[in-house]
């Protein structure tokens, strides 16, 4: 086909046309007017959070349960009347892990969907791109699932964020502990992706007294490129004798990390894994992807080391297991609704907001009140954890305690002594001690305390 | 348009004309749009790049996004590290990526067809681990952070004030005026011309004086200069870092300018419409039916890939050509 060198000079006319039809469609698409409350996303029938976590794309597995487990259970509290008679609906964006494409839903939920607050977001290098702009909006930016010391603890920085998990520095200043205590002539190494997550972890195991040599010689990756393996991470950690291998990376890439090393037939003594990345199914599931059988998924899992904030979603005689199992299978919609830690994450953390809504009043639903309730009431909002929750004016943590367990051969997360044992430390240079903290009871019917739907 | 003029002032008046047009679509859409807007701009700048290469002198390049990366990092160091402002970061950003397309442009000259689209790939897939290689500077796996920030007294005494998305529309539009004028001129230009006819028959070209490698490689500097100005202008908008410039953005590039039309100007600005306001215009059609996200989270993907297709096939003069064709006949 001869296309003539002449049609873009005849044919840039025509542009203008096809920019004002563009702006026609694009206006005719665009949001409807906000209601008439003063408050964006808020009105007498209905409250509207927004989340955005990478649905599809490398580091999508188990991490896309989140959302969903998360709205059943809002559809839960909907189905009991709503908050103070509000029903809670919850907009999703995938940002496929990649953060120009955070930028961008981010800003869909903010101007289109008219959310009220941004709830349980997913990614570390993702919000990193966005938690700027959402500050300076003031808009909550509510149970963040990111571990990253940086946005909570500088709230003059970022007022508006308060996160979702315990830090990571805290959680491997806590597994670091419990390395020094029972690793005494093991070598240990670390594979962690490169970015705020794993220099984090980086970062507790050193105040535990783990240094690492240098960089160079680390096993690095970058996150969401462990679709391909790890054979050459693995390979290195191997031939340097590594016995027992740190991972500070999504679930996606130790599931790729343990593929790769039982591919070259590494097998170090013990893998120590940061809670966000050792989910059990999760691990199972991507393994089977990639061929490996249950069975054997279940063995390379068994004794894996890692820790927690809340109970295992393998421990059948915890109330709020037993409680948000039940409404996973009643209400969660999802594709994948598998019982596991993602979904109870999800569920805990619409569990909080469900909490944080009631505290604030029927009347006082507003951006600031939010925020200003949740530096104030740490205690009152309560959830699954072992560990209360550290928010104040001066640090917007989450969960400062953890427990550490040992995966036994039915993949349930277990205590490694012989009864759970909560340790508590900062995301500095504390001391890490042991935690004496009782943990507030489920709400009848398992919605929080105070709940009213009038 | 605008016939008996020279071409310079053609080309002025066009912009000037694009300018207004946009400033006003600037003023009546609400800031979702203004920000999606914004990055059909910034996507324009580097569909633009692709249809000056490609389009225009026929070489192939997979990894304009690695060259957008260039002009992002230069950008976002200038600010960070040496403390120059938005606005000279952003220009001085163009010669830093236009080098950057001089060093690629040299061994381009030597490359064509398939090794040339491998070689600009392999650029596009390095870009994550040069940032975590000298992670001291290019900070890793998570990024420079800059942005547009807040509009300076003199823009807010002279429009109003703006909302962040219509500060980062206006802020874009200057620059997506000046790539404009500069791409309408090297087209309208005997620059423009012997690029094209590189591209159409190389040796006919030789025979008429045009020298084929120093030609590549400058079409590849120019072509970089503008990449770079739309990677500065994307990573403006909240990261400069691996995830922003994926593989995949350079094969976005590539899917606007031949849905658009990669001969042309008119082309690369409805290619990257078409990208940008697809998925929404999909979420609108589909909101209506009960959709599984399984596939919803997968359809813009494959409405745009289905949409490829059919242009390569049925029509590969993308929707300027299909448009032109129709009025001709």
């Amino acid at each position: 086909m001869n296309i003539r060198a002449s049609l873009t000079r005849r044919t840039f006319g025509r542009v203008i046309t096809v920019t004002a039809g563009v702006a026609v469609s694009a206006l005719a698409l665009s949001a409807l007017p906000a209601t008439a409350a003063t408050e964006p996303g808020v009105s007498a029938t209905e409250i509207v959070l927004g989340m955005q976590l990478p649905q599809t794309g490398a580091a999508s597995p188990g991490y896309n349960k989140v959302d969903d487990a998360m709205r059943a259970y809002f559809d839960y509290v909907n189905s009991k009347g709503g908050v103070y008679g509000r029903k809670i609906r919850l907009e999703v964006k995938d940002d496929n892990y990649k953060a120009g494409l955070t930028v961008s839903t981010a800003s869909a939920l903010i101007n289109k969907e008219k959310i009220f607050a941004f709830i349980g977001s997913v990614g570390t290098q993702t919000h990193v791109s966005v938690i700027a702009d959402i500050n300076r909006r003031k808009i909550p930016d509510l149970f963040v699932n990111s571990g990253y010391t940086g946005f909570y603890t500088n709230p003059k920085k970022y007022p508006t964020t308060f996160g979702g998990l315990g830090t990571y520095v805290t959680e491997a200043k806590i597994l670091g502990k419990y390395m020094k205590e029972t690793f005494l002539t093991e070598k240990i190494g670390i594979i962690y992706q490169t970015d705020d997550f794993g220099r984090n972890t980086v970062a507790g195991l050193k105040s535990a007294g783990y240094t690492f040599e240098a960089r160079k010689t680390a096993a690095t990756f970058v996150a969401g490129t462990q679709a391909g393996g790890l054979d050459a991470q693995m390979t290195q950690l191997k031939d340097n004798g590594v016995e027992v291998v740190v991972v500070g990376a999504v679930a996606s890439a130790f599931a790729a990390a343990v593929a790769s090393a039982n591919k070259i037939g590494y097998k170090p003594k013990k893998w120590v894994v940061i809670s966000v990345g050792a989910d059990a199914t999760t691990f199972q599931t991507i393994l089977l992807d990639k061929g490996i059988p249950l069975a054997t998924s279940a063995f390379l899992l068994t004794g894996t080391i890692t820790s927690s904030h809340a109970p295992a979603p393998g421990d059948a005689t915890d109330e709020f297991v037993t409680a948000f199992k039940k409404i996973n299978k009643d209400f969660n919609n999802g594709p994948e609704t598998t019982w596991d830690n993602n979904v109870l994450q999800g569920m805990n953390i619409a569990y909080q907001m469900t909490s944080v809504l009631v505290g604030v009043g029927k009347n006082g639903v507003t951006r600031k009140n939010v925020i200003s309730y949740m530096e104030k009431n740490a205690a009152k909002i309560t959830s699954a954890a072992f560990s209360p929750l550290g928010y104040s004016a001066t640090t917007h943590e989450a969960f400062t305690g953890f427990w550490v367990g040992a995966y036994d051969a039915s993949t349930v997360l277990k205590p490694v002594g012989a009864t759970r044992q909560m340790w508590t430390t900062d995301s500095g240079t504390g001391p890490v001690t042991e935690l004496k903290w009782t943990r507030p009871a489920i709400g009848a019917d398992s919605l929080p305390k105070g709940f009213s739907a009038k | 348009m605008f016939k008996g003029k020279s071409i310079a002032l053609n080309s002025l008046l066009k912009t000037v004309l694009f300018l207004l047009v946009i400033f006003f679509l600037g003023k009546i859409f609400d800031p979702y749009n203004q920000g999606q807007l914004s990055v059909v701009l910034i996507l324009f700048i580097g569909v633009l790049s692709i249809t000056m290469l490609t389009g225009s002198s026929g070489q192939i390049s997979l990894g304009q996004g690695a060259l957008m990366a260039v002009g992002g990092y230069a950008m976002a160091l200038l600010i960070l590290n040496a403390g120059i402002v938005l606005w000279l970061a952003v220009l001085l950003s163009i010669i830093a990526s236009a080098i950057a397309g001089f060093l690629l442009g040299i061994a381009a000259a030597r490359l064509s067809g398939p090794y040339l689209a491998g070689t600009t790939l392999v650029i596009a897939l390095a870009i994550p681990s040069l940032a975590n290689r000298y992670d001291s500077i290019l900070a890793g796996d998570v990024g420079l952070i800059v942005d547009f920030g807040t509009p300076p007294t003199w823009v807010t005494n002279l429009l109003g004030e703006l909302g962040y998305e219509q500060w980062q529309l206006y802020f874009v539009l200057p620059f997506a005026g000046l790539a404009l004028f500069f791409a309408l001129n090297i087209f309208a230009s005997r620059m423009g011309r012997s690029w094209r006819a590189l591209r159409d028959h190389e040796i006919a070209s030789s025979l008429m004086g045009i020298k084929s490698s120093r030609t590549r490689i400058l079409v590849f500097v120019v072509s970089s200069a503008f990449a770079g100005l739309s990677g500065a202008l994307y990573g403006l908008r909240g990261i400069v870092g691996p995830s922003v410039y994926p593989v995949s953005l350079s094969l976005t590039l590539l899917t606007a300018a031949i849905l658009g039309g990669i001969r042309s100007i008119a082309g690369a600005f409805i290619g990257s419409v078409l990208v940008v306001f697809l998925p929404d215009w999909i979420e609108s059609a589909t909101s209506r039916f009960e959709v599984s996200t399984q596939i919803s989270d997968y359809l813009p993907a494959v409405v745009s890939g289905v949409l490829l297709i059919a242009t390569v096939v049925a029509n590969p003069a993308g929707v300027v050509g299909g448009f032109s064709h129709k009025k001709r006949h």
